[in-house]
């Protein structure tokens, strides 16, 4: 199914694998990347794993979508979680590589039901733990 | 039909000061030449002339029709009598077709075009009247492309209007026959380039400056802020100020340098009487622009008469070969852009900003543009400023930028103020050249059904079809027809053209070439 922006399609893989992080909390997290004209699921992270983990598997040089299962405690004492939608386009990307990306994002995120924060990035600094900490609350 | 990268999109950015064009996909524009246009008026001046010019700006273009434009960094460097330079861009609106369309043709190619036109106009049966082989022949092109076969981009500025588009559509398309048009604004095409769905574009560049907020890939117009001092403006006020400490510059063609000994010059200035004023200020702006962009540097605080008066000078060497010494100004000039009130301390330059009440600083800009938007975002927007534009190059003006936000923003906002790493890409205001060609092809494989998917997309989604001069149906016969169909039908019909075309002038090309064997730049012809 090709869509708006930017022409490329969402794999129906990618609808799954996030309900089932949604849903069964199966993954701590999935990382997504766009591949001939579609956005394909690229890694998938065990419910062990810890944001480090998450960080550690977003290439340094190469845009990325990411979605991030959030467990925390809030000041009332009660476990929650939060799913953040994570857009990651480096500086040091190539631009053309940053324009399919930053076109694409709307229709991609459309198609994942169930976002509660959005983040865009664009080095580490703006995905650090402090500030996916305070987006929580 | 159109698809594949094998065809790339043309982009083109008709700014204020430059007009970019490149392919789709590049890193850097391939072409880069002054918007301004010389314009001679072949006509002599007589009084019909004059009473059309004064009947309005209807009437204007088509009076002027005999007048030769000369574009491009190589002709407009090139001192003519009687020349006048011409800018068809005022305050972000074009207002003189024209020219636009003779830079359009310049930055793409205009001779395989042109025989298509003369076609057109010409029967089938018999030889088109009136050949102008000099409109044939003007192939000083810089992307040397045929338009029919590439998608064009155009970079458009947020505040276009609904009219500008439309034109900008029926010349690409009758003229041009372009195979498919977008026009995006180009504070989206900043923000995309930089990753960014969401973010604020500071854009400040020859003729203006403007602060868009874009969000979700749409630019919230209701938010955009502008003011009328942008590079050319800075320019403008240092060469004032230079003039009044007694330090004319001197334009390029006014003078000679000649080696008398090694290593020593001899300056012989030459007088041209019938240069006129606006071609004479065209090549002062060039050396002051220059001066300007290699000295001049935005100061860490306000900039106060005091503070700043035992600066230490900095030495530039102009053309001629005398070096002048530039000192508290190198920091006054570009605090004018975060406090647009010092205009009234330069001399020449008082009364520039009549409206000057309105015309707020950079800071302020920023701020009230993010105020009025949406709160839930306003967070997203402080964290991500984007620089964009030849002004916003100016160095330290990030760090100005972002140290008098943080003065002035709520706490709780985290503010981060972003330049391209490049100043080149900065100056050209990195979106256009690097716009993938994906949406654009999207858009003509799934046609035009996709405008609804995007809202205002479709309000400048024009097709037209060729005029009636040249036998087609007309719009109407069209419009009948499923957006695909209708598509195909164009493309149909432009490739009937163009062949036509070939045709004709392969039985037209000999008996020309013979005509005007003495044409100087006949050359061109050879491709047919």
């Amino acid at each position: 199914m090709a869509n708006a922006a930017s022409g490329t399609a969402v794999h129906d893989d990618c609808k799954l694998k996030f309900l089932e992080l949604k849903a069964k909390r199966n993954y701590r997290f999935i990382i997504f990347k766009i591949e001939g004209q579609q956005v394909v699921v690229e890694k998938l992270g065990s419910p062990g794993d810890s944001y480090d983990d998450f960080t550690a598997s977003l290439p340094p040089n190469e845009c990325r979508y990411a979605v991030f299962d959030f467990d925390f405690i809030t000041n009332e004492n009660c476990q929650k979680s939060k799913i953040y939608f994570i857009a990651w386009s480096p500086d040091t990307s190539k631009v053309r590589m940053k324009m399919v990306y930053a076109s694409s994002k709307d229709r991609f995120k459309r198609e994942l039901d169930g976002i509660q924060v959005e983040l865009q990035a664009t080095d580490p600094s703006e995905m650090s733990f402090d500030i996916i900490k305070a987006r929580a609350y | 039909m159109y698809g594949g990268d094998e065809v790339s999109a043309i982009v083109v950015d008709l700014g204020f000061h430059t007009c970019k064009a490149g392919y789709a996909g590049e890193d850097a524009p391939k072409a880069v030449f002054p918007s301004e246009v010389g314009s001679i008026d072949q006509m002599e001046v007589d009084d019909t002339d004059k009473s059309d010019k004064n009947s309005g700006s209807a009437l204007d273009s088509k009076s002027k029709g005999k007048r030769k434009l000369y574009v491009g960094s190589q002709d407009m460097g090139f001192r003519r009598d009687h020349m006048e330079v011409l800018s068809p861009i005022k305050d972000g609106i074009v207002v003189d077709w024209d020219m636009v369309e003779n830079i359009w043709d310049h930055a793409l190619s205009s001779y395989k075009l042109n025989i298509i036109y003369l076609t057109c106009y010409g029967a089938i049966s018999v030889p088109p009247p009136n050949i102008k082989l000099k409109i044939l022949l003007t192939g000083r092109k810089c992307l040397l492309i045929d338009p029919k076969e590439h998608p064009m981009l155009l970079a458009e500025p947020c505040f276009n209007t609904q009219l500008q588009r439309e034109k900008s559509a029926e010349i690409m398309f009758e003229k041009y026959q372009v195979p498919a048009l977008f026009l995006a604004k180009n504070a989206v095409l900043t923000s995309f380039a930089s990753g960014r769905a969401t973010s604020l574009v500071v854009d400040s560049g020859g003729g203006s400056t403007t602060v868009a907020p874009v969000h979700d890939g749409y630019v919230l117009q209701k938010a955009v802020a502008t003011s009328p001092v942008g590079g050319e403006f800075l320019t403008d006020c240092l060469l004032k100020s230079l003039e009044h400490k007694g330090l004319p510059i001197k334009p390029r063609y006014a003078f000679k340098r000649k080696e008398i000994r090694p290593g020593e010059f001899q300056v012989v200035d030459l007088d041209f009487p019938n240069t006129t004023e606006s071609y004479k200020l065209y090549s002062q702006r060039v050396i002051v622009g220059d001066i300007k962009e290699c000295v001049c540097r935005v100061p860490d605080t306000p900039y106060d008469e005091t503070s700043y008066s035992n600066i230490p000078m900095t030495p530039y060497e102009l053309p001629d070969g005398q070096t002048i010494e530039i000192g508290a100004d190198r920091f006054k000039i570009p605090d004018v852009l975060f406090n647009p009130s010092l205009v009234q301390t330069i001399p020449g330059m008082e009364n520039s900003l009549e409206t000057l009440s309105f015309v707020r600083g950079l800071p302020q800009m920023v701020i009230e543009s993010i105020n009025k938007c949406d709160v839930d975002i306003r967070r997203e927007l402080f964290s991500s400023i984007l620089l964009a534009g030849g002004t916003a190059s100016m160095q330290q003006l990030k760090e100005r930028l972002e140290k008098d936000l943080l003065e002035e923003t709520p706490q709780a906002a985290r503010v981060k103020v972003l330049a391209s790493g490049n100043a080149t890409e900065r100056r050209f205001r990195v979106p256009l050249v690097y716009y993938n060609c994906n949406r654009f092809r999207l858009m003509l494989e799934t046609n035009l059904s996709v405008n609804t998917a995007f809202g205002s997309v479709g309000a400048y989604w024009h097709l037209l079809v060729p005029s009636s001069k040249c036998g087609s149906p007309s719009l109407s016969e069209f419009s009948c027809l499923s957006p695909h169909a209708l598509l195909l039908q164009i493309y149909i019909y432009s490739r009937f053209i163009n062949l036509y075309a070939v045709v004709m002038t392969g039985m037209k090309s000999m008996e020309l070439l013979i005509s005007n064997a003495n044409a100087p730049n006949m050359l061109s012809c050879s491709t047919y």
